[in-house]
C-alpha cells in the first residue's frame, strides 16, 4: 500500500460563495494530477507560487474537497474516511499563525495531544521530548507570541508530531525562516524519514530545498506536474554542459525573450543595473545567443558554464524562472 | 477529552488577562446600573403593580437583574462563534484544529461552552454586585433550586452556537448583523419591561426565544414560586431546544461542506 495515492485529482475554487440559486465562477487550482508516494519516502512537490501546492496540500490533509479524481492517504480515501485519515497524518501548515499565541509552548503541545486523543500518560512524556527534540525545552512556558519566527516553526512540528503520524505534510516549512532555523527545520525532517522511517510529503518553492532534501520531486505549475522523478534524473533532463548564466548590463528585463525564449531573469540587481539570465543553451549557440544580446543593446559582463540545477530543468520546461 | 481540553484553552487564555476580565465586568454591571437605575425612576420606585400582575414579579430590580444576566449568558454562544472562531478562522488555528481527528461540530459547541462559562463567571459576580446595590435578598435555597432550569436554558441557548459558527465559515464577517440579533433578543425576551406591553404578535413572537421563558421562569422560581408554576416555560424550552439544535446542526453541517469547497481561510 503507497502512504499517498493521487489520481487525477482537480480542484477548482469558486469565485464567489457557491449559493443553490447562484451561478459562479470557478478558478481552476489544481488540473488532474496524478502521483504517489511510497511509505517511507521524502517526496517534494516543487513549483513556483500559485501553482497549486497548498490546495494539494490542503485536499490530502482533508481540509478541502476535489472537485474530481481521487485521493487516498494510507488507504483511506480523503474525502469519505477523512476521520481514519485525521488520525494518521499531521500537518505544518504554511505561515506561522497555526499555533496559539497566547499559550505557552507546553500548553500548545498539551491542547493539540488532547484532541489527538493522545492518552494522557503517553501525552506527558511526548510533549518533553518533543520539547527537547525540537529545542525548546527551556522556553516551554513562554507564550508563543514572544518567539522567533524560527522557535514558532520548531513548535509547528513539535505539534505535527504530537499523535506521531506516520505519514507528516508540511507546507513550505522554511519559508521565512534564518538560516540557522532553516538547516535545523531541513536535517530535521530529513532524520524524521531517515531514522524513525515517516513518510514526508513537503511542499517547497526551494529548489536547493528539494533537491537536498526530496527522494523524490514533482514540479508542478499551474495546477499540473511538469516533471517527476529523483533530483538526480531530474538533473539529466538539462545536459551537463548547457546551463549557462549570463550577467549583462544595461538591458531591459523585458527584451529577454525577443533575444531568446530559452533565457529568463534570476536576478535582478537594480542599483547596480546588472541583471543574472539563465538558460539551457548549448555551446554551438551560445555565441550568437551572446551576439544577439550585445545588438539588442546589451553590455556582456560575464558568460558562465553551471552546474545543472532544478531551477534549469524549470527553466527548459516552462520558460520561466521558478521565483517569477 | 477534547471537550475538556479547548474549555481549559479558552479559559487560560481569557483569565490570562485581567484587563479584558475586569473590563467585561464594569461594561456588564454599568450597562445593568443604567437599565435598573432608569426603570426606577420611571416608575417612581422599586415595585410594580403591572409587572406583578403580569409577570408575577413585582419587584424591578429583581426582574431586570435575573433578564439582563441571563440575556448576557444566552448571546454568549453567538459571541463565540462571530468572535471566537472567528479569530480562529482568520489566524489559521481553525485548520489546526480541523485537520485533527476531533470533530469540528465537537470543537465549536467546546468553544461556545467555555464563553458561556467564562461570561456565567462574570456575571455571577455582577449578578451578587446587583443583589447586594439593590438590597434583593439571596438565598442558598433559592440559587440552588433555579440551577436546573438555568441548566436547561443554558442548553436551549447553545443551540445559536452552531448556525453562527456557520455563518462566520462562509460568510466570515457577520459581526453587525449578529449584534443586531443579540439586542433583538434583548428587547424581544422582556428583560426590562413586561412583555404584555407589547402589541400582541411581537409578544408571541417573543416566545420563539428561549430566553424569554428562560427568565420567566427563573424569575418565578427566584421569588419562591414552585416548580409547578413554571410548567409552561419548561414546556416551551423542551420545545424549542431540538427545534434550535436539529436546525443548527443540519446548517453547520451545510456549512461545513461549503467551507471545504471554498477553503476555510478563505480571506
Ligand atoms: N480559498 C481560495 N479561493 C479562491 N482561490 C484560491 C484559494 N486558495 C488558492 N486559490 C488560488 O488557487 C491557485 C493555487 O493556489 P495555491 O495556494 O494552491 O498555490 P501554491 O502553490 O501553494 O502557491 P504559494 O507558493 O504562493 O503558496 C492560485 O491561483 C490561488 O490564487
Ligand atoms: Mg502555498
Amino acid at each position: 500500500m503507497k502512504a499517498v495515492e493521487v489520481v487525477n485529482l482537480k480542484k477548482s475554487y469558486p469565485k464567489k460563495i457557491p449559493l443553490p440559486f447562484r451561478r459562479v465562477e470557478w478558478v481552476e487550482a489544481v488540473k488532474g494530477i496524478t502521483f504517489s508516494v511510497r511509505k517511507g519516502e521524502l517526496f517534494g512537490l516543487l513549483g513556483p507560487n500559485g501553482a497549486g501546492k497548498t490546495t494539494t496540500i490542503k485536499i490530502l490533509t482533508t481540509l478541502l474537497e476535489p472537485s474530481g479524481g481521487e485521493a487516498k492517504v494510507l488507504g483511506y480515501d480523503v474525502v469519505k474516511e477523512a476521520r481514519e485519515v485525521r488520525r494518521r497524518i499531521n500537518l505544518v501548515a504554511e505561515g506561522e499563525r497555526t499555533l496559539y499565541w497566547r499559550l505557552s509552548a507546553y500548553e500548545n503541545l498539551r491542547y493539540f495531544a488532547s484532541i489527538y486523543h493522545v492518552p494522557k500518560r503517553d501525552a506527558e512524556r511526548r510533549i518533553n521530548e518533543l520539547l527537547k527534540m525540537v529545542g525548546l525545552w527551556e522556553r516551554r512556558n513562554d507564550l508563543v507570541m514572544g518567539f522567533s519566527r524560527g522557535m514558532k516553526q520548531r513548535l509547528a512540528i513539535a505539534k505535527a508530531l504530537i499523535n506521531d503520524p506516520e505519514v507528516l505534510f508540511l507546507d513550505e516549512p522554511t519559508l521565512g525562516l534564518d538560516v540557522q532555523s532553516t538547516i535545523f527545520v531541513r536535517d530535521f525532517v530529513k532524520s524524521l524519514v531517515k531514522e524513525e522511517g515517516k513518510t514526508v510529503l513537503l511542499t517547497t518553492h526551494y529548489m536547493v530545498e528539494a533537491e537536498k532534501l526530496c527522494d523524490r520531486i514533482a514540479i508542478i505549475d499551474h495546477g499540473k506536474i511538469i516533471a517527476m522523478d529523483t533530483p538526480q534524473n531530474l538533473k539529466k533532463l538539462v545536459r551537463d554542459e548547457e546551463a549557462v548564466e549570463i550577467r549583462v548590463k544595461d538591458f531591459s528585463p523585458e527584451k529577454v525573450k525577443e533575444v531568446d525564449e530559452r533565457l529568463v531573469v534570476v536576478e535582478k540587481e537594480p542599483e547596480k543595473g546588472t541583471l543574472v539570465l539563465r538558460g539551457s543553451i548549448d555551446e554551438e549557440d551560445l555565441p550568437k545567443v551572446v551576439e544577439r544580446l550585445i545588438r539588442a543593446g546589451a553590455k556582456i559582463l560575464s558568460v558562465e558554464k553551471k552546474e545543472p540545477t532544478l531551477e534549469d530543468v524549470f527553466i527548459k520546461l516552462t520558460g520561466r524562472a521558478l521565483r517569477d | 477529552m477534547a471537550l475538556v481540553a479547548v474549555i481549559d484553552k479558552e479559559f487560560r487564555m481569557f483569565f490570562r488577562y485581567p484587563l479584558r476580565v475586569v473590563s467585561s465586568l464594569i461594561v456588564g454591571l454599568v450597562f445593568l446600573l443604567q437599565f435598573v437605575y432608569f426603570g426606577q425612576a420611571v416608575l417612581g420606585g422599586r415595585y410594580s403593580a403591572l409587572l406583578q400582575s403580569s409577570t408575577g414579579v413585582g419587584d424591578y430590580p429583581t426582574y431586570a437583574l435575573i433578564g439582563y444576566v441571563l440575556w448576557w449568558v444566552s448571546v454568549s454562544p453567538m459571541e463565540a462563534s462571530v468572535w471566537g472562531v472567528r479569530r480562529e478562522l482568520q489566524r489559521g488555528t481553525l485548520e489546526s484544529n480541523v485537520v485533527s481527528p476531533m470533530g469540528l461540530v465537537e470543537m465549536v459547541v467546546a468553544l461556545s461552552l467555555s464563553w458561556m462559562l467564562m461570561d456565567s463567571v462574570i456575571m455571577a459576580v455582577v449578578f451578587v454586585m446587583g443583589a447586594v446595590i439593590f438590597e434583593i435578598p439571596l438565598s442558598g435555597a433559592v440559587v440552588v433550586k433555579s440551577l436546573p432550569v438555568i441548566g436547561l436554558s443554558f442548553l436551549a441557548f447553545l443551540g445559536f452556537a452552531l448556525v453562527f459558527a456557520g455563518l462566520v465559515m462562509v460568510l466570515k464577517n457577520i459581526g453587525p448583523f449578529a449584534q443586531i440579533f443579540e439586542f433583538l433578543i434583548l428587547f424581544l425576551s422582556g428583560a426590562f419591561f413586561p412583555l404584555s406591553t407589547l402589541p400582541g404578535w411581537v409578544a408571541n413572537l417573543s416566545k420563539a426565544f428561549p430566553l424569554t421563558h428562560a427568565a420567566s421562569a427563573v424569575r418565578k422560581v427566584f421569588v419562591g414560586m414552585p416548580y409547578s408554576a413554571i410548567e409552561g416555560e419548561i414546556a416551551w424550552l423542551l420545545l424549542l431546544l431540538p427545534l434550535y439544535w436539529a436546525v443548527s446542526y443540519l446548517s453547520f453541517r451545510w456549512a461545513e461542506k461549503t467551507a471545504r469547497m471554498i477553503g476555510y481561510g478563505g480571506y
